[in-house]
């Protein structure tokens, strides 16, 4: 594993054929000639995809077989989804209280531009 | 990752150095840049359960300096503090920022945040760059609850706010 485990699982899932062999993977194991597929990719340049994702410990690469299997390594994704997590968690809370802020704001708009419409019809009389 | 289906709130890593959030409200960005850059706004609603706000101080200028303190569920308080280097009313913010909690300071990163608005709503969209990928990742790291189990059937869901 890298000296920062956490900085190779992101860097690994900042290429979209790196996320979509994981959403491919997420339905199941399979095999290397299986994910290569749907991609219009050469065999190697899958391999070294699938080398980016198993060095970031996203995915574990079975020895049992000649095919040798991919299969999701669910510790790191924990990780990363932890760390998204947290994150969000803060900015969606603070946020959510910014909206009751904003329909105060709102509805004191209204009431300051009802006074002033008053204020000109009672000059007006 | 939230419990809530509609999250409001989009988070994404566009390049190895920036974190990227999105945020939509039912408000004119007026309010929006308002309710962003005073305290007494400020104070009713940044924060979480976890980290309640404990101070907030704003110079709203370029040039002018800003301070927000949380609380920790440990009794530690993290410091956001920062300068801002271009303030555009209502449309756009930026201000460099660091961000600190006992023992550790964070490297400067830059914040930029633009105020879009359509049909009378809002969309925020937050920029943080940081001059390296190990400070992202960094502050990133830095929002781990530790006490909650997320499920590995949200894979599908990580991967795609990551789109």
């Amino acid at each position: 594993m890298p000296a920062d485990p956490l900085s190779a699982t992101f860097a690994a899932l900042a290429d979209p054929t790196r996320r979509a062999i994981l959403s491919r993977l997420a339905l199941g194991e399979t095999s290397v000639l299986e994910l290569a597929r749907p991609f219009d990719m050469s065999l190697p340049a899958i391999s070294k995809h699938l080398k980016v994702l198993e060095h970031a410990g996203l995915i574990s690469r079975g020895r049992e077989a000649q095919w040798r299997p991919c299969r999701i390594a669910p510790v790191s994704f924990k990780q990363a989804d932890q760390w998204l997590g947290g994150f969000r968690r803060f900015w969606d809370e603070s946020f959510a209280r910014l909206d009751g802020v904003l329909e105060e704001m709102k509805v004191e708009e209204k009431k300051v531009s009802a006074r002033g419409k008053r204020r000109v019809r009672a000059k007006e009389k | 990752m939230d419990a809530r289906v509609n999250s409001k709130l989009k988070v994404t890593t566009p390049s190895d150095f920036e974190i990227e959030m999105t945020g939509e409200f039912d408000a004119p960005r007026r309010f929006v840049f308002e309710a962003m850059t005073k305290p007494e706004y400020v104070k009713r609603w940044l924060g979480c359960a976890q980290n309640p706000m404990l101070a907030c101080e704003i110079d709203l200028r370029v040039g002018g300096a800003y301070r927000f303190a949380f609380g920790g569920p440990d009794g530690h308080v993290t410091t956001l503090e920062g300068i801002y280097t271009e303030v555009t009313r209502p449309d756009r913010l930026v201000f460099l920022e660091r961000f600190s909690m006992p023992g550790f300071t964070s490297d400067e990163y830059q914040v930029t945040s633009t105020f879009v608005e359509r049909g009378g709503k809002t969309t925020l969209t937050t920029t943080i760059l940081h001059s390296s990928k190990e400070n992202r990742d960094g502050q990133l790291n830095a929002g781990i609850d530790k006490g909650v189990e997320p499920a590995y059937e949200r894979i599908a869901e990580l991967v795609a706010t990551m789109e």
